[in-house]
């Protein structure tokens, strides 16, 4: 099993993130769902809240998101949100 | 001297206007780099966006989302078109209107009732001299459009094509192939055309169900791709007033060459001619 996935933010102005990580927890329309490394394949729409990406070394980065859609697939997440805070 | 002051007067003010001019020319360049970043970055998330979408195409769908609407046929489209709220730039706003006036042109021979929109000072002075009805205008998207001015654009036009009012949108901006080239182009935005070769998303795990996912989907899609032809055009127009600025600039320099040249010969005229009175004088006293 990985121990890590390649995780992609973006919005449509910018890539806020890039990089690998180790968890993440994102707010899905419908409640928050956890992702982690070797996760199925997964398709949601995203609704407001706090995203939050464990990428091991650092410490936990946290963002708010509103909106979007996230697409998990073969070890790559990539989170389309349309706008994104560092916060 | 009479006439060699008059071409001092007339070097001195070239000399002012290539000044402003290479200002322009370096802060276009500045304002180029810039613009160009946003472009680079508006690409990941709207062509993640687009494969999305294409991989979540399934035959039916277009029963269930309006945008997905094929007219049999086009009874009333909407132009929409971009230009620079500025001058300076060359043709770039000139091919731009052109292109909307070709599309218009052509949408009418075909009995197809139009409407306009524009964003951007040139293009809307430009129509409303020529007392063309237009149907909705901005002047207020800068040289940083953001993607809530993509969605203020489209907004009214998606509704209209929603309810039915429109069987197309067209797109009329500039495609940035590189700082020195610009050329116009017309893009059909709605409807959103379906586009093959993506993989299905059957294994997927979909939440909501697709048919929902894709209405959700949908206009934001669109709205990335006005926000990068918006972003296209920022950087077009930058790149146009470039290149026009460098080539009045280096146009000044010759001009100023030559005037110095046709001073320089008056100048000495000058002296030739008052040295022959001056010789012409002293042989009268002899």
């Amino acid at each position: 099993m990985a121990r890590a996935m390649e995780l992609r933010v973006v919005t449509p102005a910018q890539v806020v993130f890039e990089g690998t990580a180790r968890s993440l927890v994102a707010p899905a329309w419908d409640g928050l769902v956890g992702i982690l490394p070797g996760h199925a394949p997964f398709l949601t729409l995203l609704g407001s809240g706090r995203l939050q990406i464990d990428s091991g070394s650092e410490a936990r980065q946290s963002f708010a998101l509103s909106g979007g859609v996230m697409k998990v697939e073969d070890n790559e997440v990539t989170v389309l949100a349309d706008s994104v805070e560092a916060s | 001297m009479a006439q060699a002051r008059e071409v001092l007067r007339r070097i001195k003010s070239v000399k002012n206007t290539r000044k402003i001019t290479r200002t322009m020319e370096l802060i276009a360049t500045s304002k180029l780099k810039r613009a160009m970043d946003r472009m680079v970055a508006a690409r990941p998330y709207s062509d993640a966006l687009g494969e999305l979408l294409r991989s979540l195409r399934a035959p039916g769908l277009e029963q269930d989302h309006p945008l997905l609407r094929q007219p049999a046929e086009t009874k009333r489209a909407a132009v929409l078109l971009l230009t620079a709220n500025r001058g300076f730039c060359g043709a770039f706003n000139a091919n731009l209107i052109r292109e909307a006036r070709l599309k218009l042109e052509e949408l009418e021979a075909a009995g197809v009732e139009t409407e306009l929109h524009i964003a951007g000072k040139k293009g809307l002075t430009f129509f409303r001299f020529r007392g063309r009805a237009v149907a909705s205008s901005t002047i207020e998207i800068g040289d940083a459009p953001t993607p809530e001015d993509a969605e203020d654009l489209i907004a009214s036009v998606r509704d209209k094509f929603e309810s039915g009012d429109l069987d197309a949108v067209y797109l009329v901006s500039a495609r940035f192939r590189s700082a020195m080239s610009t050329p116009p182009r017309t893009q059909l935005v709605l409807p959103v055309e379906p586009k093959e070769g993506a993989r299905s998303v059957d294994a997927f795990l979909v939440s909501p169900p697709p048919v929902k996912l894709v209405g959700r989907i949908l206009p934001r899609y669109l709205t990335s791709v006005v926000y990068r032809a918006l972003v296209e055009n920022a950087a077009g127009e930058q790149g146009a007033r470039r290149a026009a600025m460098k080539s009045a600039t280096d146009n000044a320099g010759e001009m100023i060459d030559t005037l110095t040249r046709s001073y320089n010969r008056a100048r000495q005229a000058q002296i030739t001619q008052e040295i022959a009175e001056i010789v012409g004088g002293a042989a009268a006293l002899e």
